[in-house]
């Protein structure tokens, strides 16, 4: 409502010269020629008036829609770069995320290795000294713990992998909450 | 005939209408809610100033930014001062100055001077 009100006060003085100009129509003074001719220079001067001001908004507004459509494309490009540097940091924090849960995993699995392999001589070696006597056996329990370490470290890493995306997206998610509720 | 000066807000220009010297002065950011009832004052002040002018007349125009209102407004003014060149051996001048990266604001000024046909002079303000 007050919007409305402000635009019919911007032709306030054009719009009291169009009601001047009915009233006189409908008046008896539009009969005299003299008079007719005065309020036809009137008009003449009024429309030039505004063909002035028509000129010159046009001009003014072709203008800042330029200006603004050259922002537009500014932002546009700005907007690309800011998401290929997005996904350049993202790809580097994925990288960085997955040589230290790498270098975790190797810690555990080399562990856990170790503590099969004492567990192999200490509690094993003894039990196949005693009733089997075979080197071949133990070299093949030996052989397993070997073997099994890279799956082992790769199922642990795939693990942990997973493990730290669930915690980043959640943090991603709950930073987004916050945003919304500001 | 009285000064008029009325202070600039974050919405409406400064203005400092002397008839004494014949210098008045327009600047600042010109978004005003209402234009007419701005720029209505401005027009009456410069019809009673254009009855008895100063021999030289300056305009000095110095605005950021203004609304589409305004220019129609703005416009008015300037016509208005062109009234006063009515009167015998009055001139009328209107410095425009613009800032130095503001281009837009410099064509704007010669849009006015080509409608007007004002004498208008132009002056890069450096920031």
């Amino acid at each position: 409502m007050a919007k409305r009100k402000r635009k019919e006060n911007i032709f306030h003085k054009e719009k009291a010269l169009v009601q001047s100009a009915q009233e006189f129509i409908e008046s008896d003074e539009s009969q005299s020629l003299e008079k007719m001719r005065e309020e036809f220079v009137l008009l003449t001067e009024n429309y030039s008036e505004l063909i002035d001001q028509i000129t010159l908004i046009t001009r003014i507004s072709d203008r800042l829609q330029k200006k603004l459509d050259q922002t537009n494309d500014k932002l546009s490009v700005l907007n690309d770069t800011l998401n290929d540097k997005n996904i350049e940091l993202q790809n580097t924090i994925d990288d960085l995320v997955k040589a230290r849960v790498g270098r975790r995993a190797t810690t555990i699995v080399f562990i856990f290795a170790l503590v099969l392999f004492v567990f192999s001589e200490a509690l094993i070696e003894p039990y196949i000294d005693t009733y089997a006597d075979n080197i071949y056996i133990s070299l093949a329990i030996t052989a397993v713990i070997a073997m099994s370490i890279k799956p082992l470290e790769m199922l642990v890493e795939n693990s942990m992998m997973k493990s730290a995306r669930k915690k980043r997206l959640e943090i991603r998610e709950e930073k987004a909450g916050k945003k919304d509720l500001e | 005939m009285e000064n008029l000066k009325i202070e600039g807000t974050k919405q409406s220009p400064f203005v400092d209408f002397n008839a004494s010297a014949g210098k008045l002065e327009l600047s600042g950011r010109s978004i005003p809610e209402n234009s007419f009832e701005f720029y209505n004052p401005l027009l009456e002040w410069l019809m009673e100033y254009a009855k008895a002018p100063k021999e030289e007349t300056v305009l000095k125009v110095y605005l950021e930014y203004f609304n589409t209102s305004s220019s129609k407004y703005i416009l008015e003014v300037l016509k208005k001062l062109k009234e006063v060149l009515k009167v015998e051996g009055a001139k009328v001048r209107v410095d425009w100055c613009y800032d130095e990266d503001d281009e837009e604001m410099m064509e704007t000024g010669e849009d006015y001077e080509d409608v007007t046909e004002l004498d208008f002079e132009y002056h890069e303000i450096e920031e």
